[in-house]
C-alpha cells in the first residue's frame, strides 16, 4: 500500500507537472545499522511514479566513498538534490538528513519543486541581501516529524 | 536560500533521528538553525530577519574547514 493517499498523489502530480527541470534525489543509504534507511527509501520510491522528471539515485554510504565526499554526506539516510537540464547537472546544495516523513516530507516536496524550476519565494531585495554573503556557510535546520 | 546563494549549503536535519547532533547543538526546541556549527537561530523568523541573522552569524563564526576554497 502506498504511503501517499490518492488525492495527495494527484495534488503532487499536478505540482510536479509544472517542473521545467529534472530533479535527481541522490539517496545515501546503507544496509546494516540504519534504522530509518528503509523508511526513507519507501517514501522516496513514491515520487518517481508521480513525475517523469524525478529520479532516485541510490548510493551506498559505505561503498561509494567518492560520492559521499562529493556531496559532503556524514550520516544516513541522507538525500542530496541535484537539478538537471540541457546544460547539465546543477548541484542545489540542499540536503536532507533523516527519513523525510511528516513535516520533512512537505519540505522535501518544496525543495524538489524549487530545484525543478519553480521561482523562489524570495524578493529581489532579499536576493540582493543574500548576495552580500561572501563566504561559505552551512545551515543545519533542525526539525521534528510533527 | 541555498538555491539562491552559491555560498549556502542547507541541510534539513531530522532531530529525533540524530540525537548526537541534537545533543551537540543543544536542540531543545524546533525549528532551530545552526550556522557553521556555532551560531544559532531559534524559531522561524520572517525571511528578511532570517537572512540578516545568517549574514551576521556567518561573519561571527569560523569557516567550515571542508568548504574552504
Amino acid at each position: 500500500m502506498g504511503l501517499i493517499s490518492a488525492p495527495d498523489q494527484q495534488r503532487l502530480r499536478d505540482a510536479f507537472a509544472e517542473m521545467t527541470r529534472s530533479v535527481r534525489l541522490v539517496f545515501f543509504t546503507q544496509t546494516l545499522g540504519c534504522d530509518t534507511c528503509a523508511e526513507a527509501k519507501r517514501i522516496l520510491d513514491e515520487l518517481p511514479p508521480l513525475s517523469d522528471r524525478i529520479t532516485i539515485e541510490e548510493v551506498n554510504f559505505v561503498l561509494d566513498a567518492d560520492k559521499v565526499k562529493q556531496y559532503g554526506i556524514d550520516r544516513v539516510p541522507s538525500i542530496a538534490l541535484v537539478g538537471h537540464d540541457e546544460s547539465g547537472d546543477h548541484e542545489s546544495r540542499i540536503r536532507f538528513a533523516g527519513a523525510p516523513s511528516g513535516y520533512e516530507f512537505s519540505a522535501l516536496i518544496h525543495a524538489v519543486l524549487l530545484v525543478g524550476g519553480r521561482p523562489s519565494s524570495l524578493s529581489a531585495a532579499q536576493r540582493q541581501q543574500l548576495a552580500s554573503l561572501e563566504r561559505p556557510v552551512v545551515l543545519q535546520v533542525f526539525s521534528t516529524p510533527t | 536560500m541555498a538555491f539562491e546563494s552559491p555560498n549556502i549549503t542547507a541541510i534539513a536535519v531530522e532531530a529525533t533521528e540524530f540525537p548526537d547532533l541534537a545533543r551537540r547543538y543543544r536542540v531543545s526546541a524546533v525549528p532551530k538553525t545552526v550556522v557553521n556549527g556555532e551560531g544559532e537561530i531559534l524559531g522561524a523568523l520572517p525571511p528578511d530577519a532570517f537572512i540578516q541573522q545568517v549574514i551576521d552569524l556567518t561573519r561571527a563564526t569560523p569557516e567550515q574547514p571542508e568548504r574552504q576554497p
